[in-house]
């Protein structure tokens, strides 16, 4: 009896014509803590909506490869984001997700930012403003102006989402996204934003396979409600990618036909006579920022999702929804309705999804004998091409010096094959 | 005609009906967990989020659109775990002659078949949510009937999620 071998049947598939990336990119601890070092703590993130702080002193807290994150709005109405750690011992400053200054802590007054364990107090631009009994204790050695929060790079942009960067002197946010967001800014920046969900789910997966999820339709097969309202209508497979410079994609629109989810005469999901600012009734296009944002924007609901590593094999993923600041009690709860019915934790697709990227966490289990992943599918950049994935792992290869495809290799410097066709927004890297 | 229940009436109608249902869907037989409710029947799952700090629906569906989605899970991939609803039902309160209101505490326990790690986790149990029934019951054509449930999760971390009501 002849056979393959295990390390030869992992790597039977995958060749330059048929491009690939090694399994161990997402099982291997120590790149996992590389990817931490080398993109997530240099690059910009999106970390909420500005609709989340609506008012003067609301706060934020979040965290960004393990250092938490406090974002505030001060009382001059603008946005700023600070370590979430005191100076003095290192504790943890603010301890809800989310709230306000306005009210007192019981170590400290009103309008500041009090640490529980000695009371240091800081202000919502991150100045410290009292250290108890510091002339006693410190004399002269130590004043207030030096022990200032460390703040964190923040901007609001691209449809009023608050994007963060740890490096307080990052470059502009501009830079990192280039004009990937050009198609979506006539839908998303028309007028204000208001978020209307948020749920969270810690899956044992790679982070990137969520990504990889989120850049690639052909995955459709897994869904029932997306083959029968996408793939089988007209214009699913003239939906095409468009690669941008530092691993963006995006993915053009259809119409979907919604009641087409149906049971018998009862159509589970109706036509969305809601739609966003420019979007044909129906519509429904997706970004996919690097390293692990999307923006997905479909009928009447715009979602979004973002991400936390936690480690090789777990990932923190938050899911909000987004409507229009001006809508009216009647269409709110319309949009919210058709958010839910596919994307809530008791829809139709995401748990499908999320289902699936388990399963490829547990395919690709941390020691098992590397398995060449396929992104090999070519299709003039339609629909199910993995253009999507090919455009992020160049990126990611180019981040972290390492060939996607052959990461321990200290010899072959191919970085992960470049997208077949001219980045939109010139091919120069970040 | 009834009138004003005893409190040992309102408690033994609400128990049936609430106990009852939370064995049929913990048994999967969801046309005959629909068979317990009225006919304007209908359900919500709604939290609180303290991130966004608003109140949250995340599944709102009437009588036909539970029939429905029960119809239709088999064309959807879904963990095929089984669940134990432990269920107490803590306040009864009636506010007609036709009317009951009661208050339920839910403990949601979840058999590990086919997520994960299965050769390992499979047959492991871990608790899923805790939540509350809010339900309203109402007497149709002589019948105690379910006509409005939110079920009110505490937990809003749910793994996965499910495509299967809590």
């Amino acid at each position: 009896m002849t056979g393959s071998t295990l390390a030869g049947w992992k790597r039977n598939l995958g060749s330059p014509a048929l491009p690939y990336v090694s399994s161990s990119i997402y099982t291997d601890p120590e790149i996992f803590e590389e990817e931490l070092e080398k993109i997530w703590r240099r690059t910009w993130l999106l970390a909420m909506h500005e609709s989340e702080l609506p008012a003067p002193l609301d706060y934020r807290t979040t965290t960004i490869a393990r250092e938490p994150v406090i974002v505030v709005r001060g009382e001059d109405g603008k946005v700023r984001a600070f370590l979430n750690v005191c100076p003095h011992r290192g504790a943890l400053l603010l301890r809800e997700p989310a709230g306000s200054l306005r009210t007192s802590s019981p170590s400290g007054s009103t309008k500041h930012i009090t640490c529980m364990f000695h009371s240091w107090q800081f202000d919502a631009r991150g100045e410290c403003t009292a250290i108890p009994r510091r002339r006693a204790g410190y004399q002269d050695r130590l004043e207030c102006a030096e022990a200032k929060l460390h703040q964190v790079s923040c901007e609001i942009g691209y449809g009023g989402f608050i994007w963060l960067h740890l490096d307080g002197n990052a470059p502009p946010l501009a830079d990192h996204i280039g004009d990937a967001f050009e198609d979506m800014r006539q839908h998303l920046e028309a007028e204000p934003l208001e978020i209307f969900h948020h749920h969270k789910a810690v899956v044992s997966t790679n982070y990137k396979l969520w990504h990889d999820t989120n850049s690639e339709f052909y995955h459709d097969y897994m869904h029932h409600f997306n083959r029968v309202t996408g793939m089988q209508q007209p214009g699913y497979f003239d939906r095409h990618y468009t690669p941008y410079k530092n691993g963006h994609v995006t993915v053009s629109s259809m119409v979907v036909k919604y009641n087409a989810y149906e049971h018998g005469a009862l159509a589970l999901a109706e036509s969305r006579s809601l739609s966003f600012p420019g979007l044909e009734q129906n519509g429904w296009k997706l970004l996919d920022l690097f390293p692990g944002i999307t923006v997905n924007l479909r009928g009447s609901a715009l979602r979004i999702d973002t991400m936390t590593p936690l480690s090789a094999d777990k990932v923190l993923i938050e899911f909000r929804g987004l409507g229009l600041k001006s809508d009216s009690p009647e269409d709110r709860a319309r949009r919210v309705r058709d958010h839910n019915t596919i994307w809530g934790p008791f829809g139709r697709n995401l748990p499908e999804d999320l289902l699936g990227v388990t399963n490829q966490g547990r395919g690709m289990a941390q020691g098992a004998e590397p398995l060449h992943v396929l992104h090999g599918r070519v299709e003039n950049n339609a629909i199910h091409d993995e253009l999507g994935l090919r455009c992020y792992y160049a990126e990611w290869s180019r981040r972290l010096g390492r060939s996607a495809r052959a990461p321990y290799s200290e010899t072959q410097m191919d970085l992960y094959a470049a997208p077949e066709r001219t980045l939109s927004s010139g091919a120069d890297a970040e | 005609m009834t009138t004003e229940l005893s409190s040992i009436e309102r408690r033994v109608i609400a128990e049936d009906l609430i106990y009852g249902g939370t064995l049929l869907l913990d048994e999967q037989r969801f046309e005959d967990w629909l068979a317990l409710t009225a006919s304007r029947f209908r359900y919500r799952i709604g939290a609180y989020s303290p991130e966004i700090r608003k109140e949250m629906t995340w599944l709102d569906h009437d009588r036909d659109g539970m029939h429905a989605l029960f119809e239709l899970l088999g064309k959807h991939h879904v963990d095929h775990a089984t669940w134990f609803r432990h269920a107490v039902v803590q306040r009864v309160t009636q506010e007609g002659p036709e009317t009951l209101r009661a208050v339920t505490q839910l403990a949601i326990f979840h058999t590990s078949v086919d997520v994960g790690d299965v050769h390992v986790e499979a047959g492991s149990t871990r608790l899923f949510a805790v939540a509350r029934y809010h339900d309203e019951l109402v007497l149709e054509n002589g019948r105690w009937l379910l006509a409005d449930r939110l079920a009110r999760l505490d937990t809003r971390q749910l793994g996965i999620g499910s495509h299967v009501i809590v």
